[in-house]
């Protein structure tokens, strides 16, 4: 199972324009991810990790080259093909964690859903069960700003998996967490990637994180340094 | 659409303080609009009903020698008409004359009419016969202008049929109240009687005031004008007085869209990051638009329930009891109540919120066209100026 290609790039490049120059921020990438894996992209800070993630998650499109997510080819989605594709088959969680402030924890976790158009019974069932898993059930009726850092990453967690993806990238996710609350996050990503067979592509320059990673891909100037599948102590975890 | 109102009431309810500012201008403005616009058709409406009621009855037939807005047509305006034609309608006799209250020379309209007509509110039945002087009755402006009282006698200057002077002092019998100034300012009632026997022009009227059962027809010499047609310049001036008032109540709603059109783009400002993550999570952008101008949009519905909460009461309370105005304002020319009893018509509510929400939406809209141009990375990182 775990050979199912799910995301392929070929030749992905991404160039921004800087003045009147341009900034190549991603240089000829040629990668694929299979189905189940929990990978990460390590780099440091400008050697391209976010926009490859972005690229993935069709919230961007390569300059040049072919990126292809389940069977989609990125920059040939209209605006509302790639809002469908993130809807139902990507999941996102952010550094910030990026919880809707007027939501209370149970509407977070309950909003893709709602775009999805499941009925009020579904949603509740998704959500009490995604909420289970982050162990947060308790917190349901509480707004994000009561939450502590570690318990408001639990509950991005919960809101990017209560659709259960087949993708699931986090661009950072510990980067504003303290070692234990990481480890616990991390644990419990682990565990949801094993039972649920979601695909993981984590961006970090965090040491914990790579302790769990089951392939790292190091990123330099926008280009693949090195890609190496590990045994790491923590991926039994 | 069901969605996005949804997540619009959680997101403005959610805002709290921003939200109920905005709501508070807006039904200010809403309640402001709907508060003239109630006066003046109030205004409008008493205007109307006083004025047919004192003195447009069903419509006039005038003499066609007669032109209400010629003091010198009144000289030969008068004629008789024939008894088969008088069905329904009551004469009025006008001449010109002075009278000399406290010794000074007032010009003065000297109106002959019957004494047992009813199609005009001027209370003809107090005319009492009096042995010594003519009975008169006047308005009350009339009898402020000339210092003259229930019981006083004056001199009476008038031309007869010759044109020579005569003189006989009238008595006032009554004085009467009314808010039609074109009954009252200058003029003198007496029996239509008396002024053909003063005149010697028996029979004869200016024009003759229909009432509700009065059938228009052709009239060789008498031109029929309706009463839609009397009210002509009422409605002109009362149309100017709206479109007047309507630019205060425009630039309320201008101050008050002003605010929204604000919140929206500071809204959009402040919520890149939330705008970024509707669209990671799988809003398309059209949606993300369509949420910020229903927000927008829910700014105007909120007030509208909180203008009707607070608007039903009041403007019920007020069409009640009215409101009074000051003694001033009735000598503005036309008819004015110093009591005012605003109308509130169904038309004017939905019109006001038809207008309220349709102009919130648009001013949602224009600033909201910026999410389909914003770059969702760019917005999750809130790095778009």
């Amino acid at each position: 199972m775990k050979t199912e290609t799910i995301i392929s790039l070929e030749n992905v490049t991404k160039r921004f324009p800087v003045g009147e120059g341009e900034f190549t921020a991603l240089d000829h990438i040629n990668l694929t991810f299979t189905k189940g894996e929990f990978s990460g992209l390590v780099g440091p800070s400008g050697s391209g990790k976010t926009t490859l993630l972005n690229i993935i998650g069709s919230l961007d499109v390569p300059t040049e080259g072919k990126a292809t997510v389940i069977g989609h080819d990125i920059a040939s989605l209209s605006h509302k093909a790639s809002a469908k594709l993130r809807n139902h088959h990507i999941g996102f969680i952010f550094q910030v964690f990026n919880l809707l402030p007027v939501y209370t924890v149970f509407e977070n976790v309950e909003f893709p859903l709602l775009l999805q158009n499941k009925t009020a019974s579904e949603r509740k069932k998704a959500v009490m069960e995604a909420l289970d898993w982050i162990g947060l059930a308790d917190y349901a009726k509480k707004k994000p700003n009561k939450l502590s850092g570690g318990e408001g990453q639990r509950v991005a967690i919960a809101r990017a998996m209560v659709k259960r993806p087949e993708i699931l990238i986090a661009d950072e996710p510990t980067a504003n967490l303290d070692a234990a609350n990481a480890h616990s996050i991390l644990k419990m990503m682990k565990k949801l990637n094993r039972e649920l067979g979601t695909t993981f592509i984590f961006s970090t320059h965090d040491e914990k994180v790579m302790t769990y990673l089951e392939r790292i891909i190091h990123l330099r100037d926008g280009k693949v340094e090195l890609d190496e599948r590990i045994k790491n102590k923590n991926q039994a975890s | 659409m069901k969605l996005a109102l949804q997540l619009a009431y959680r997101n403005l309810v959610g805002a709290g303080l921003r939200t109920w500012l905005n709501v508070g201008v807006l039904t200010f403005a809403f309640l402001m609009i709907i508060f003239l616009n109630g006066i003046l058709d109030g205004w409008n409406h008493q205007a109307k009903t006083d004025t047919i009621a004192w003195e447009y009855g069903n419509g006039h037939l005038l003499n066609e020698k007669y032109d209400p807005y010629d003091p010198f047509s009144i000289q030969d305006g008068h004629g008789i008409l024939s008894e088969e034609n008088k069905e329904n309608l009551s004469p009025i006799l006008l001449q010109q004359g002075s009278i000399y209250p406290e010794g000074r020379m007032v010009s003065i309209l000297l109106k002959g009419i019957e004494v047992n007509q009813k199609t005009l509110k001027i209370p003809t039945t107090n005319f009492k016969e009096n042995a010594s002087a003519i009975p008169a009755i006047i308005g009350v402006n009339m009898a402020t202008s000339t210092n003259l009282k229930i019981g006083d006698q004056v001199l009476l200057r008038w031309r007869d049929k010759n044109g020579m002077f005569d003189a006989k002092n009238i008595i006032i019998v009554d004085v009467f109240k009314t808010n039609v100034p074109t009954v009252d300012h200058g003029q003198v009632w007496i029996p239509i009687t008396h002024l053909w026997e003063m005149t010697g022009l028996e029979n004869h009227a200016t024009y003759f005031v229909a009432n509700e059962k009065f059938k228009p027809k052709a009239i060789k010499q008498w031109n029929y004008v309706s009463q839609k047609e009397l009210l002509h310049d009422l409605d002109e001036i009362i149309s100017m007085k709206k479109s007047s008032s309507s630019i205060l109540y425009l630039l309320l709603l201008a101050i008050a869209l002003l605010a929204v059109f604000d919140t929206q783009v500071l809204s959009i400002f402040r919520r890149q990051k939330e705008i970024g993550t509707y669209v990671a999570l799988g809003m398309t952008r059209s949606q993300v638009v369509g949420l910020f101008t229903i927000e927008g949009t829910m700014y105007s519905l909120f007030a509208t329930v909180i203008g009707c909460i607070i608007g039903v009461p009041l403007f019920w309370y007020l069409s009640k009891t009215g409101m009074a105005f000051p003694t001033s304002s009735q000598d503005m020319g036309i008819a004015m109540a110093d009591r005012i009893y605003p109308v509130y018509g169904i038309s004017l509510i939905l019109g006001t919120v038809a207008l309220v929400v349709i102009s919130a939406t648009i001013v949602s809209f224009l600033p909201a066209r910026k999410i389909a141009k914003l770059n969702p990375v760019e917005a999750l990182k809130g790095k778009i100026q």
